[in-house]
């Protein structure tokens, strides 16, 4: 019993603050009709001892001579009722409509409060402070305190009205625990899937097949065989370092893997160097087969692309490169994480080549252009579209590098250059800040 | 008059005593949800809004017809009889003649789309205007069907509340100025109504036929006799408003979740409370957002890097401080949640409910979403078991207590009072109820989801109580049929406003309601 006394004086008086009985009940865990009974007691002795020394606030309930019966209907509380036209048969009296009333006062008003009461049903102290209660909407602070406190199973054991029936659903998915174990088991896969697609028109484009049909199928199974032994590293440390892997991945993975890859596939090398940044920003493939209207689409493009995105995107050029490097596996992540197991699978069936001849081997190859156009209301709209972009390129056993074979149309062995030097990770924005 | 001596010792004004006070349990709640106005997940708006004029006309106009002839059939005016005539074109003048249609009113400051196209506004706003009607009159009120559309005058419209979309059959002739003379004018009147219990059991057969699937649910059982005890109550309330900047009813919310909880009062008025058995929030928990505040202004300096999102300018408070509030309370207390105007939901009608990923700590309360798949086999277990935390369609109906309840969020209503010079928003309930449908101004003035195959607002079945929430004020009736329906409307008033709620008899359906003041 002591126990609350020294709970409030400590509260009250020492630290100034405002106790509900919500809160006395839940920080001392009482029924909370216990709790208002403390407060009174609390309120009673210490003032008895000085007075003023705490000043409570009192919640009454009952019904109020104003706010019921016919004074209501004068009021304009149901007033409405009597000037139904439309249907005259269902003309009622007024109906008087019981009201109760629930206030809380300041003891200092707690009995012209009551003179307006026609009849109190119940009424107890609500909290005890330290001050005189001027604006009982800071009690606001007080009341959530309590909630602060508040547990599940406060409500079975303290709370005066209990509902056996409640229901709550099981979760069908993974909990919120779950779910945070899943996106760092998520990031594993994800890590894994995103060196594969990077990679994996990389190993099959750059070998050579003398016919069309079989290149696909064949590269198609090189492709898978090279990104799982490729990926398979990754993936196991991925799992244990969270996101930070998918910073460092970046630039690991490039000399890990190819150093993998020598040894195992002779194509992986070049194929990576010129193929890797031509699969991710393939916004300077173009779909015809022609040199000649690309290379004029091209250099439009470039020019166009430049100015606007120097307009466009300033902030963003102000950010350093390595940042850029880092950002692009977190931006890719998501999706990977979506459909980790389909993307790789249509990547490799992207490619068509044609022929192969002293040491070079030409075709075609899907690939996702984006295209800036301005719309009629004079706004820049990137538009993503899928086209076939013919290549040429060296054989995979020489190991010469696209860029040094002279025979090369010289766009087409630019291009795969410039992403080939930049590194493995080419984002969008790095290809823009080179030029 | 009270005093303090007289109150000198009431239970909880003494010591603490030792003995402790006893648990008290909520009464069960006897609830069925149903889901007329729900829609389709793959909702498509390309349809034309014509259909639903077309469906209400052919739900209605039967028992407009059946009205009209039983009170016009041989009727003789100036030696002359009344004929029905099928469509409003084929009207003749001079012709004493009854027809059925659909009102349209055209009104001076009504929005009109025709108006939008021919200005080149392609983008409706919102209309901002309190009122459609205009103080200089100029407004002109037609039957329309769909053969044509005729103009009606006459003093006796005057009488009658008419909005937009309403079926009425109207009797007269027409003059030499191509109008309709109105005589007399006919609604369909209340629909028939259901028997009590008509969907569910009461509470002592329900327990028993659930008994076997329920097995968890045994030991409640045995307090089956404690259910049928004669008074519960469902409690309503709307416009809790939960606002990130105003806190000027906060200690009211707060007051009304430890009311509803029974931890305020004392233990005699805390037993009272257990028979609120249900809480139905209808409409508007959450506060406009207030634009006027700095932090709009400072976020607009900033650049919108994210699709010109800016997560500075969002305030989560609003839906947190709901959360909260549902997440105290559904341990003791069911709730019904309609989504209103102002609630993060879809704007047209019928609004779809709230999701439950807004309350990250009650919607474990909800019931468990619904697969495709598994649909058809769900809807079944669904319907049978609510989640304890309903969060529902506005409009909505369900069968509470064995009482049909249909409620609204208020914008049905709010939109009729636009049509019409007059505060009696009663007699517009009342009037939406022998119009036989719950939202006539949809589409025309109420944004409303193009139906096609159904119009779900015309009433098919007379509710028991209906209920209007995010009102001005208060105001309850009860209207009777001519089958001897007998329905209660009520007003519920917005919380955020008048600090009131309404507490319903579920035996009686009286209706009493409680003030908070703080």
């Amino acid at each position: 019993m002591d126990k609350y006394n020294k709970f409030l004086a400590e509260n009250v008086l020492t630290e100034d603050k405002v106790v509900t009985y919500r809160l006395l009940s839940r920080a001392l865990q009482v029924h909370v009709n216990t709790a208002k009974q403390m407060l009174y007691d609390f309120h009673r002795s210490q003032n008895a001892k000085r007075p003023g020394a705490v000043h409570a606030t009192y919640l009454v309930f009952g019904t109020k001579k104003d706010d019921d019966g016919p004074p209501a209907a004068r009021n304009g509380g149901d007033v409405d009722v009597e000037m139904t036209s439309s249907a005259p048969e269902a003309e009622q009296p007024t109906t008087v409509v019981p009201t109760s009333t629930l206030s809380l006062v300041p003891e200092e008003q707690l009995e012209e409060t009551l003179a307006n009461y026609e009849e109190v049903t119940s009424i107890h102290v609500y909290s005890i402070g330290p001050h005189p209660t001027k604006d009982l909407a800071l009690l606001v602070d007080a009341a959530n305190e309590a909630l602060s406190l508040d547990s599940s199973d406060y409500q079975k054991s303290l709370g005066p009205i209990n509902n056996p029936r409640v229901r709550r659903r099981e979760r069908q998915g993974p909990g919120l625990k779950a779910a945070a174990a899943a996106t760092t088991a998520v990031n594993a896969p994800a890590k894994s899937a995103f060196p594969k697609t990077a990679l994996a028109p990389a190993s099959g484009k750059v070998k050579e097949e003398p016919k069309p049909a079989q290149s696909v199928q064949e590269t198609a199974e090189k492709a898978s065989s090279g990104p799982t032994r490729k990926a398979a590293p990754p993936s196991k440390r991925g799992a244990g370092s969270g996101i930070m892997q998918a910073f460092s991945k970046a630039a690991t993975k490039q000399g890990q893997v190819k150093k993998a890859a020598e040894s195992s596939q002779p194509a992986a090398p070049s194929g990576e160097e010129s193929m890797q940044p031509l699969s991710d920003d393939g916004e300077d493939d173009e779909e015809l087969p022609q040199p000649k209207p690309r290379s004029i689409s091209g250099t439009k493009s470039k020019k166009q692309r430049e100015e606007e995105l120097r307009r466009m995107m300033e902030e963003e050029d102000e950010e350093d490169q390595a940042s850029e490097e880092a950002e692009t596996p977190l931006e890719e992540e998501p999706m990977e994480e979506d459909l980790p197991a389909p993307e790789p699978a249509k990547e490799q069936e992207t490619e068509v080549v044609t022929s192969s001849s002293n040491g070079r081997r030409r075709g075609k190859r899907r690939v996702v252009r984006k295209k800036q156009i301005m719309d009629e209301q004079g706004y820049l709209v990137t538009i993503q579209e899928p086209g076939w972009e013919s290549f040429s390129e060296d054989e995979p056993p020489p190991t010469t590098k696209p860029k040094t074979t002279s025979s090369a149309p010289a766009a087409q062995a630019g291009k795969p250059k410039k992403g080939g030097q930049k590194g493995g990770q080419g984002s969008i924005m790095s290809f823009f800040s080179k030029k | 008059m009270v005093t303090l001596d007289e109150l000198a010792d009431t239970s909880l004004l003494q010591k603490p005593s030792a003995e402790g006070f006893g648990l008290l349990e909520r009464t069960a709640s006897n609830y069925k949800s149903l889901d007329t106005f729900s829609l389709p997940k793959d909702r498509q708006y390309q349809q034309q809004f014509a259909d639903i004029y077309f469906l209400r006309l052919t739900k209605i106009k039967p028992a407009v017809e059946e009205v009209a002839s039983a009170a016009w059939e041989g009727t003789i005016l100036g030696g002359e009889t009344a004929t029905k005539v099928d469509r409003v074109l084929d009207v003749r003048q001079g012709q004493l003649c009854w027809v059925a249609g659909t009102v349209y009113m055209d009104m001076p400051l009504k929005p009109s789309v025709l108006e939008d196209v021919s200005k080149d506004r392609w983008i409706s706003a919102p209309t901002t205007v309190g009122h459609y009607y205009s103080e200089n009159g100029g407004e002109s009120i037609m039957l329309e069907d769909d053969s044509g559309r005729i103009r009606l005058v006459g003093a006796i419209l005057k009488d009658y509340f008419l909005v937009t979309g309403c079926i009425i059959a109207v009797m007269g002739t027409e003059n030499v100025n191509g109008e309709f003379e109105v005589i007399d004018l006919k609604f369909a009147d209340l629909p028939p109504q259901p028997e009590r219990w008509s969907l569910s059991k009461p509470s002592a057969a329900d327990g028993a036929s659930k008994k076997p699937k329920l097995k968890g649910e045994d030991v409640e059982m045995a307090d089956v006799p404690a259910a049928s005890r004669p008074s519960k109550k469902i409690a309503l309330v709307s416009g809790l408003e939960f606002s990130g900047t105003d806190t000027s009813y906060a200690m009211e919310l707060n007051l009304l979740l430890e009311f509803l909880l029974g931890e305020a009062l004392d233990p005699s008025a805390q037993s009272e409370l257990t028979h609120i058995s249900r809480l139905i929030i209808a409409g508007n928990s959450i506060a406009k957002p207030s634009h006027d505040d700095a932090t709009t202004t400072a976020a607009e300096k900033k650049p919108h890097k994210k699709y010109g999102y800016d997560s500075s300018s969002y305030n989560p408070l609003p839906s947190q401080l709901l959360d909260t509030f549902l997440s105290t309370l559904l341990p003791t207390l069911p709730i019904t949640l309609l989504p209103g105007e102002l609630d993060p939901a879809n704007t047209s009608y019928p609004q779809q409910p709230i999701h439950p990923a807004m309350f990250p700590r009650s919607r474990s309360y909800t019931a468990a979403p619904v697969t495709a798949p598994e649909e058809a086999q769900q809807q079944q277990q669904q319907q049978k078991q609510p989640g304890w935390l309903d969060n529902v369609t506005n409009p909505w109906e369900g069968e509470v207590e064995g009482w049909r309840v249909l409620g609204t969020g208020g914008q049905n209503l709010d939109d009729i009072c636009k049509y019409i010079d007059s505060d009696d928003r009663l007699g517009m309930m009342e009037a939406m109820c022998r119009w036989r449908c719950c939202a006539p101004t949809a589409p025309d003035t109420l944004w409303a989801y193009p139906f096609q195959e159904d119009e779900p607002f015309v009433m098919r079945e007379c509710p028991h109580l209906y209920f209007v929430g995010c009102q001005p004020e208060f105001g309850t009736k009860v209207i009777e049929g001519p089958q001897g329906q007998m329905v209660r409307l009520i007003l519920v008033p917005s919380f955020a406003a008048t600090r009131e709620i309404v507490l319903v008899d579920t035996e009686t359906l009286d209706v009493s309601k409680v003030k908070i003041t703080a």
